[in-house]
């Protein structure tokens, strides 16, 4: 069946071959024009589907337990939220974490070659998400202008230091651009620790991993969405020092987040105490072959299973249990207890 | 209570109708008064703790052998091999014992700092196993650190780069594996060992193997001569295998080898009286058959196919020994026997089988006409030590509606050699001498079965001779319920019912038969005396 | 005299086509085709003859023309009101000298070579293909002195096969039937010409595999045609033929007159394959087979578009696939044709043929000595399997439609005298010369 074929007027003109014609502008990538995003109009739109939409659908694919949150009540917003990075499901997710007042005020910086090479992945992003873009390695100067201009508009920022999602689940180096961000608006840097995500969503592995040979199928690890549990863990808000410079505070920046992580594999105590004996678990993961370091980061866990680890003991015991943890922890337990339940309001 | 043995009941009167698995469903049938049916063994008691039995037999080998933990030292070459997705049947419920048994060595392994690890499927000439199979039988942790790096190999028969020579038997038998295997400084076996069959060298002789070293011992006459090839002493293909293993260790390739046992408990709690002796139904029992059998009848065959292949079986270890292979073996083997076998006197006149949905070639897939004949005069058959349970010249009555449909993806060669190679003959001898080379040497097939999830060109010739010995022994096959087309091109009898069957029996083995019945699945092993 | 008479009219077009739906054939009930009172026509001079029918077949262009299916394109070529029927062993009246210039008596049993070419039209000087011997490709096939029409049986001005008033042909059209050939054997040389001719048209290699898609009269046909050209030596045998039959009696029949293998026409394919050691491109689980080789050459005696998807999946890259049974509008995707470089050749009627660079044979005389030789082979009056009068024409149009599902090959109309629907006044009966041969219509 052929369709009518519309013309001019109701489709664009044809260009005349003599008229000499300008490159036509394309505003993509680090020069997308994201101011509209931050209208009343549009953060209404966001506010309306963060709080209705992306809230629930994150709590049934990823349920949460949000620690630490009680550190956000004490810091003058705007603050620097700097988190790891494993999985696509971290953004929305975190920002379903964070108080309403500070979430609807919140931008997120993302790589522009990934979330804004077209003109519709542009318009998505920063209308669901608030987000902005930035290079993944280094800073230039527009783009650090326009994020501390943000920041001081009163607007809260959300970066990756990684400059990416992990490939094999373990940390990876901290880029200087957030301490950057932090020294020249002088705003507090909130650490966070997102754990789990990955579990519900990897990162495709890149071709470039696998030996040349072989058949082809067994390693077709295609993206697969699977309901995990995740853990999202505050951490005392870092200031900027007097003297120290962007990579100083960057190495600060990535020990706070390492600590956070132990804290969400253990408890809050084992983690100060093995940060204290100087021998928390390397966060960047054994220095050994591929399938010795995704071994490392031990069995999956499934939605429902309670984890704990006794004092001193190597690896977590885990166990199925179909209800919500209710039960106390012992003596003095009851108002971490609070925190750490399961996000619910 | 403890487990009952496996027994011989004698048909009277008073027998209620007996359960017969009919393809994909099963029926109640009485059998003439006087003859005798074979009950496997209940299901022993399994391993409480089983990762602790594996961590001991790690620790504790069998036969000359270091355990494990001193045979892993930093940069060596590490081979982990595993039985493919012909073992155990009915699948097992998570977790797998090979996921079992994989995870604790790669723990040691990775506690003793081996970067240099391969995982490798010993498929032999099987099919390929999908991403769901493959993360069924290892678990998602060994799956997901291994097969994105492309680590988790399934063996291929046909890459000339990927194999090697490893030299001549005594018997002129072409010794050929896996070049990777070969090549290690240590090669892991992890075995199910379902029946007697399984194991011992078999595993890195046959698994690892390529054609040209399996038509050695896959062929009419190595079939011919092992009567039983489930009764290792006088198994000609046992024999062959033990003297390719044997060279294979003498080449230098260290093999370290781990087997499991299983116990018989074939199917979960819905289909419980699967496994039940008849007369100890509980209503429970009945209404659950007259359920699923009505149900089965009335539903589309694909999705009675889907259900019935979806069944996990709660079978669990019985045992786990690792070490030297043959003296792993032979512990092996006797657990096998302790689960599955039973005593029996003297032969019959008539064996008949009942046939159920499910063979070690078609998990997953539909069991064509070529599978019904393997799985019934192949397998069942030879479920014997001493002698068959059927008297030279008897008849054997199968049930199974042998419908005329193959997988085209998995058993593309089963179609050609269904349609071009049976039309002309029957004999195993004849279609190994004219068909067998052009099957085998077959680009397309070969192409499947590198690439594809097919089974390679050669395999239907192999399921046929893995009947010639109950082909060369018995006088008549008798098909109840198969479709009269397909059973006539495998050069059988159709009968519409188990009568009508008997009838044509006694043209051939007279009046007044004595009968056999074998109550399989789950598995026995007969002692013929 | 009772004779069938197609005759131009739209609304019983229409309500053959929509009867038809039902059943090939069934447009025979409703159509433009009925049973009528026929003056026998008047040959025009001395070159023409009347000759009486006997046996007349049935041909799968007759039922399509029955049926309203035949296509658009033929409406030209044809001239209302005609009377069908083709496939004629007749009895000739008068004496006439025979195409190949033997004289032939008064009632001598002959058969119609039915194409009306230059020659029949009375145009001199005749076009070029007419001057080489290939009649069937006259380029005056509506003009000369009679009307429009390819064949007889399609012709206003010949009358045709199936009325007992008989048809007029032209010297040139005639052919002797040896004694020793019954009329029931007779009866197919027309369409054993068909076949041979098809079969003597591709270059063939004594290594080609050969598939005949389709087995009933037309690819019965050119099987045997293909076997007695090997058997005469003019052409070499082939490797393998095999043969795509969806009914077993056809498979059984294709198997006796020589083919290698005759399988099911869903599982030909396959058979190629393994035959030609080629491979399959793309997932035989969804959609047909494709090879990426194949047979040398395919017959498609069927014509359909899935026979046709069929025979392009089937050939070999440079592969020739003749086209023997007539096909109609189809849809169908010619990209394999353009890739793999394949030759599309459209197989009609017969002329003469040429073998190397031996003198051209007349088709029909060839297939004169094939019908006897195949009488020989698989027993006389094998391939007709059902004789009507001329009253009982809508049952024989729809046993000749589903002829495949009933078990029959060649359905025919036995027009002879003596038989209900065939009769004429006795003074004008012509002495016997021969015995007649007296078949069972059964």
């Amino acid at each position: 069946m052929r369709l009518p074929r519309a013309t001019f007027p109701l489709a664009p003109p044809t260009w005349p071959a003599g008229v000499p014609r300008p490159a036509p502008e394309r505003r993509v990538g680090l020069d997308y024009d994201h101011d509209w995003s931050r209208r009343y109009p549009a953060r209404l739109v966001r506010a309306a589907v963060l709080d209705n939409v992306t809230r629930p659908l994150a709590q049934l694919v990823t349920p949460t337990t949000v620690r630490g949150r009680e550190h956000l009540r004490h810091i003058e917003p705007p603050m620097i939220f700097v988190a790891n990075h494993t999985s696509h499901i971290d953004t929305p997710l975190f920002l379903t974490t964070l108080p309403v007042d500070l979430r609807h005020r919140t931008v997120v910086a993302a790589a522009s070659d990934y979330f804004f090479d077209r003109t519709w992945k542009s318009v998505l992003w920063s209308l669901s998400l608030a987000a902005i873009p930035i290079e993944r390695n280094r800073l230039n100067r527009r783009s650090a202008d326009v994020a501390t201009g943000l920041v001081e508009d009163g607007w809260n920022l959300v970066i990756f230091p990684e400059g990416g999602r992990s490939p094999d689940g373990w940390l990876q180096e901290f880029r200087g651009g957030a301490a950057y961000l932090a020294r020249r608006t002088g705003r507090p840097v909130v650490p966070v620790h997102i754990d789990g995500t990955r579990d519900a969503l990897a990162k495709d592995p890149e071709t470039a991993d696998r030996p040349p040979g072989g058949s082809g199928t067994e390693g077709r690890h295609t993206a697969r969405l699977r309901r995990a549990p995740a853990t999202v863990t505050f951490g005392p808000a870092l200031e900027p020092q007097e003297g120290e410079d962007a990579r100083r505070l960057a190495a600060r920046i990535e020990r706070a987040v390492s600590v956070l992580g132990a804290e969400a594999r253990s408890d809050w105590w084992t983690a100060r105490r093995l940060q204290a004996e100087g021998t928390l678990p390397d966060p960047r993961g054994p220095a050994a072959s591929p399938w010795r370091r995704a071994w490392a980061l031990g069995p999956r866990r499934e939605p429902g299973q309670v984890e704990r680890r006794a004092r001193g003991a190597a690896e977590p015991r885990t166990e199925r249990s179909r209800w919500p943890d209710l039960r106390p922890r012992g003596r003095g337990g009851s108002r971490r207890q609070r925190g750490q339940r399961a996000v619910t309001g | 209570m403890s487990p009952r043995p496996g027994f011989v009941l004698d048909v009277d009167g008073s027998t209620p109708p007996l359960l017969m698995w009919n393809g994909e469903g099963y029926q109640l049938d009485r059998l003439p008064e006087g003859s005798r049916v074979l009950y496997p063994p209940e299901p022993l008691a399994a391993l409480d703790d089983p990762v602790a039995a594996i961590r001991r037999a790690l620790r504790e080998p069998l036969g000359e052998s270091r355990p494990l933990g001193e045979l892993l030292r930093p940069g060596m070459r590490l081979t982990i091999c595993f039985d493919d997705i012909s073992l155990p049947l009915p699948p097992m419920r998570a977790p797998d014992a090979r996921q079992l048994v994989i995870e604790e060595v790669l723990e040691m392994a990775a506690a003793a700092g081996v970067d240099d690890v391969v995982l490798v499927a010993a498929l032999a000439l099987h099919r390929r196993m999908t991403e769901s199979e493959l993360r069924h039988a290892l678990g998602d942790r060994v799956y997901e650190a291994f097969a994105p790096h492309g680590l988790l190999t399934q063996h291929d028969a046909e890459d000339p780069d990927n194999l090697i020579d490893l030299g001549v038997t005594e018997h002129g038998e072409e010794v050929e594996i896996n070049k990777r295997a070969a090549t290690s400084d240590l090669l892991v076996y992890v075995n199910i060992n379902l029946v007697a069959m399984d194991g011992g060298h078999k595993s890195v002789a046959t698994g690892l193997a390529s054609y040209r070293s399996l038509r050695h011992h896959h062929n009419p006459q190595t079939m011919r001569h092992s009567r039983s090839f489930m009764d290792q002493p006088s198994s000609e293909l046992h024999s062959s295998n033990w003297r390719m293993g044997r060279l294979i260790a003498a080449s230098g390739v260290k093999v370290f080898q781990i087997e499991t046992t299983l116990n018989t408990d074939a199917f979960p709690e819905q289909f419980r009286f699967l496994q039940r002796r008849e007369w100890e139904w509980s209503w429970r029992d009945r209404a659950a058959f007259a359920a699923s059998s009505a149900a089965m009848s009335g539903a589309p065959p694909r999705i009675v196919r889907q259900i019935l292949h979806a069944i996990r079986a709660p079978q669990a270890m019985t045992s786990v020994q690792a070490g030297e292979v043959e003296a792993v073996h032979e512990v092996t083997t006797r657990n096998v026997w302790a689960q599955q076998g039973v005593e029996i006197e003297g032969q019959a006149d008539i064996l008949s089988l009942a046939l159920p949905y499910i063979c070690p070639y078609n998990v997953n897939s539909i069991m064509n006409p070529i599978l019904v004949a393997c799985l019934g005069l192949g397998y069942f058959f030879n479920l014997y030590r001493g002698r068959p349970l059927v008297r030279e010249g008897g008849v054997v009555i199968l049930r199974h509606p042998t419908r005329w449909e193959f997988h085209p993806a998995h058993h593309p060669s089963y179609i050609d050699f269904f349609d071009q190679v049976l039309a002309a003959t029957t004999d195993p001898v004849e279609m190994h001498k004219k068909y067998e080379e052009g099957y085998a040497t077959d680009p397309w097939y070969v192409h499947l079965y590198r690439t594809g999830h097919a089974y390679h060109g050669v395999h239907p010739f192999y399921m046929w001779y893995w009947c010639a010995h109950a082909l060369e022994h018995v006088g008549r096959v008798v098909i109840v319920g198969g479709d009269p087309a397909a059973v006539r091109r495998m050069g059988f009898s159709p009968a519409s019912t188990l009568q009508d069957a008997l009838e044509m029996a006694s043209d051939v083995v007279g009046p007044s038969p004595t009968l056999t019945h074998v109550h399989v699945p789950p598995l026995l092993m007969a002692d013929v005396r | 005299m009772k004779g069938l008479v197609f005759e131009r009219s739209l609304p019983r077009f229409a309500a053959a086509r929509l009867t038809s739906a039902f059943g090939s054939g069934r447009g025979a009930a409703t159509g433009p085709l009925r049973l009528a009172d026929l003056d026998p026509p008047a040959p025009r001079d001395d070159a023409w003859h009347s000759v009486r029918p006997l046996l007349s077949g049935i041909c799968g262009s007759d039922l399509a023309t029955v049926d309203g299916h035949s296509s658009r394109y033929f409406e030209e070529l044809v001239s209302f009101p005609f009377v069908p029927g083709h496939e004629v062993v007749g009895a000739l009246e008068g004496t006439a000298q025979a195409a190949d210039g033997s004289a032939l008596l008064d009632g001598a049993r002959v058969v119609i070579e039915p194409v009306l070419g230059c020659r029949a039209r009375g145009i001199e000087p005749p076009c070029v293909w007419c001057a080489a011997g290939h009649p069937g490709n006259c380029e005056r096939v509506t003009t000369g002195h009679l009307r429009p029409g390819i064949q007889t049986g399609y012709c206003a001005d010949t009358g045709g096969g199936w009325s007992a008033a008989g048809l007029v042909a032209h010297e040139s059209q005639l052919h002797a039937v040896p004694d020793g050939l019954a009329d029931v054997d007779a009866v197919l040389v027309e369409p054993l010409a068909c076949g041979l001719h098809a079969a003597s048209a591709p270059e063939r290699s004594a290594e080609d595999t050969v598939a005949v898609i389709g087995a009933g009269t037309v690819g019965l046909t050119v099987i045997a045609g293909l076997d007695f050209l090997a058997r005469k030596g003019l052409a070499p045998a082939p490797k393998a033929l095999l043969v795509g039959a969806r009914y077993r009696h056809q498979r059984s029949l294709a198997e006796a007159m020589g083919a290698t293998a005759a399988l099911p026409s869903d599982r030909l394919t396959r058979a190629v394959r393994r035959e030609s050691g080629s491979l399959v491109v793309g997932d035989p689980t969804t959609g047909g087979m494709r090879l990426s080789g194949g047979a040398d050459v395919v017959f498609d005696c069927v014509g359909s578009e899935d026979s046709l998807a069929q025979a392009l999946a089937t050939v070999r890259p440079r592969g020739r696939v003749m086209l023997v049974g007539m096909p109609g509008r189809m849809r169908l995707d010619l990209a394999p044709l353009w890739h793999r470089e394949i030759r599309l050749v459209g197989s009609y009627a017969y002329g003469s043929e040429r073998f190397g660079e031996a003198a051209p044979l007349r088709t029909f005389d060839l297939a004169l000595e094939l019908a006897g030789d195949l009488a020989q082979r698989i027993g006389s009056g094998r391939l007709v399997s059902a004789a009507y009068p001329l009253d009982r024409f809508e049952e024989a149009l729809v046993h000749a439609g589903s002829a495949g599902r009933r078990g029959a090959v060649k359905v025919v109309f036995d027009v002879r005298a003596g038989s209900p629907a065939g009769s004429r006044p006795k003074a004008q009966r012509p002495p016997d010369r021969r015995p007649r041969n007296r078949r069972d219509a059964r």
